[in-house]
């Protein structure tokens, strides 16, 4: 009988090999990774937390008190997964699966379209937590986000910006052309991130907007990460709505992408 | 002689909203001995590439099965594609790679050895002319050399059997001989081809066998000198090509494409 770790590395070797080959792309062309990767982040951290936050000073929210700083960090943290994971494999994804029709060439060799799929979620995923990395390493360095927080952060921050890919993917495969992808851009994404309390606390929001914004997945990513890195009470309800969307999104971006190329 | 590919009975139908599903292939049946050139013979819509698309694992049928090696390619697809090269009709080389990587990086797929491909990848960059493009982007490659390009990476893996969905469409004469010599070549090593193609020419002039798709159904299935014996004869046709012009030729497939289905090759909607 093989041993488990063999079957394991059967099962995933090929998925492995789909995310080398983004991985490959992507340290190619380091420079531009880099800059798409942390530029746009750091800037948002710099500019709220730095310029914003020394105008407003502290901010309270779930009945705990913090710096403005400390609480944008934190919700540039949950926005770098969104951003990240929602545009690179929206846009990304398209792309591939449409103009280059890289899909269908890995799937014609040892390599199945399902493995393909995740191959393309865990690297759109991985961009999205590196982001989010690069955040969490600032706001730790600066005193802002707890150090032990921010580390636990990140396994997080990676179910998080696999989420919002998955979200990505979903639209790229039922987006006809790619312009189509700014209708859930624009519509949902910008959306959240503005009203899912990135720059201020839900409580200022009426009591209908709350309500609403409480069962969207920034929502439920931004509470989990502030309980981790600030200290906020932990709501189960997060939670909940959170492991909701991330197996509802995952299932139904590969169904509905496989479907798209399989007929 | 063993049978490298089977295909029993495969029908695939595509659902249609408020009408009936439109059956693209119907009933096809035939298997690719080692060391052979089959040919796929039948005018765009006929349904080659969605018997491709079957035989190729990607898409499922609606019935029947088709086997690699003995592998059922849709229930052990892993094993059945190690086995496979697949050039399709559409060009699907990856545009972030350079010529000898993108090689590279589909060699590792299969899971070779990555000396193994580095020698396999040159080698066959060399034999289709490309070793001077080696390190160049995709974009940088006319239309032809990306065409030689996608043949090349399906045959990075040495497949036993390898499935070209209209290689030579956009090939310069000299490319399209390059090819043909490369297929001649590795038939002689045995490997089994399916050539899917609308070029009377390219098709009696390299496959073993034929089969006449028309409207997704096998009008007939030969050599290409057995189907033009029986169906046209041997006599020389003669033709007037323009006014008081007489062209005197061979009869060929088209012909006989013509007798079976009343159209030419080249009629038909695009797949």
């Amino acid at each position: 009988m093989r041993p488990l770790w063999a079957k394991f590395e059967e099962a995933f070797w090929p998925i492995r090999c789909v995310w080398l080959r983004y991985l490959h792309v992507y340290l190619k062309n380091w420079v531009y990774g880099l800059v798409t990767t942390f530029v746009e982040p750091l800037l948002y951290l710099v500019s709220f937390g730095y310029g914003l936050g020394s105008m407003i000073g502290s901010v309270e929210a779930n009945g705990i008190s913090v710096s403005y700083r400390q609480f944008v960090f934190a919700g540039f943290v949950a926005q770098s997964c969104l951003f990240q994971g929602f545009f690179e494999a929206a846009y990304g994804s398209f792309v591939r699966m449409y103009y280059q029709k890289i899909f269908k060439a890995m799937a014609s060799t040892p390599i199945t379209l399902s493995e393909v799929l995740w191959g393309e979620l865990l690297w759109d995923a991985t961009k999205g937590t590196l982001s989010a990395c690069a955040i969490l390493l600032l706001g730790s360095l600066s005193g802002d986000l707890s150090p032990w927080g921010s580390l636990m952060a990140v396994p997080l921050c990676f179910l998080g910006a696999l989420l919002f890919s998955s979200l990505g993917l979903w639209m790229a495969a039922l987006s006809q052309t790619i312009e189509q992808i700014s209708y859930p851009q624009y519509l949902l994404v910008f959306p959240m991130f503005l009203f899912c309390g990135v720059y201020f606390p839900l409580e200022t929001l009426p009591e209908t907007l709350q309500t609403l914004a409480s069962f969207l997945p920034l929502t439920a990513l931004l509470s989990l990460i502030r309980w981790l890195t600030l200290d906020f009470p932990f709501q189960i309800q997060a939670l909940a709505v959170f492991i909701f969307w991330l197996v509802l999104m995952v299932f139904i971006s590969r169904d509905t992408m496989s479907r798209r190329l399989v007929k | 002689m063993t049978a490298s590919l089977e295909v029993k009975n495969l029908t695939k139908s595509y659902q249609r909203k408020g009408h009936p599903p439109f059956v693209a292939v119907s009933d096809l049946s035939f298997e690719l001995r080692l060391g052979e050139i089959f040919g796929l013979l039948g005018p765009n819509g006929a349904g080659k590439s969605t018997t491709i698309n079957c035989l190729t694992g990607f898409y499922p049928p609606t019935n029947g099965e088709v086997l690699i090696e003995g592998f059922n390619i849709h229930r052990e697809p892993k094993k059945a594609k190690q086995h496979l090269g697949v050039c399709s009709q559409e060009d699907t080389l990856d545009t972030d790679f350079d010529v000898l990587d993108q090689m590279i990086r589909y060699g590792t797929f299969y899971r070779i050895d990555h000396f193994e491909i580095v020698k396999r990848a040159r080698i066959l960059l060399e034999t289709l002319g490309l070793m001077e493009k080696s390190n160049e982007l995709i974009e940088n490659l006319s239309g032809g050399m990306r065409r030689k390009l996608q043949v090349a990476r399906a045959l990075i893996s040495n497949p036993k059997v390898l499935v070209l969905d209209e290689p030579t469409t956009g090939l310069d004469p000299d490319a399209r001989r390059t090819l043909w010599q490369l297929l001649t070549e590795n038939r002689k090593q045995g490997m089994a081809t399916l050539l899917s193609t609308h070029y009377m020419e390219e098709a009696e002039r390299l496959c073993d066998r034929i089969a006449i798709l028309f409207e997704g159904k096998v009008l007939d299935l030969d050599s290409p000198e057995n189907l033009i014996k029986k169906y046209i004869g041997t006599e020389i046709i003669e033709e007037e090509i323009r006014p008081g012009v007489i062209w005197k030729r061979n009869p060929n497939l088209e012909d006989v494409f013509l007798k079976l289905t009343g159209k030419s090759l080249s009629s038909g909607d695009s797949e």
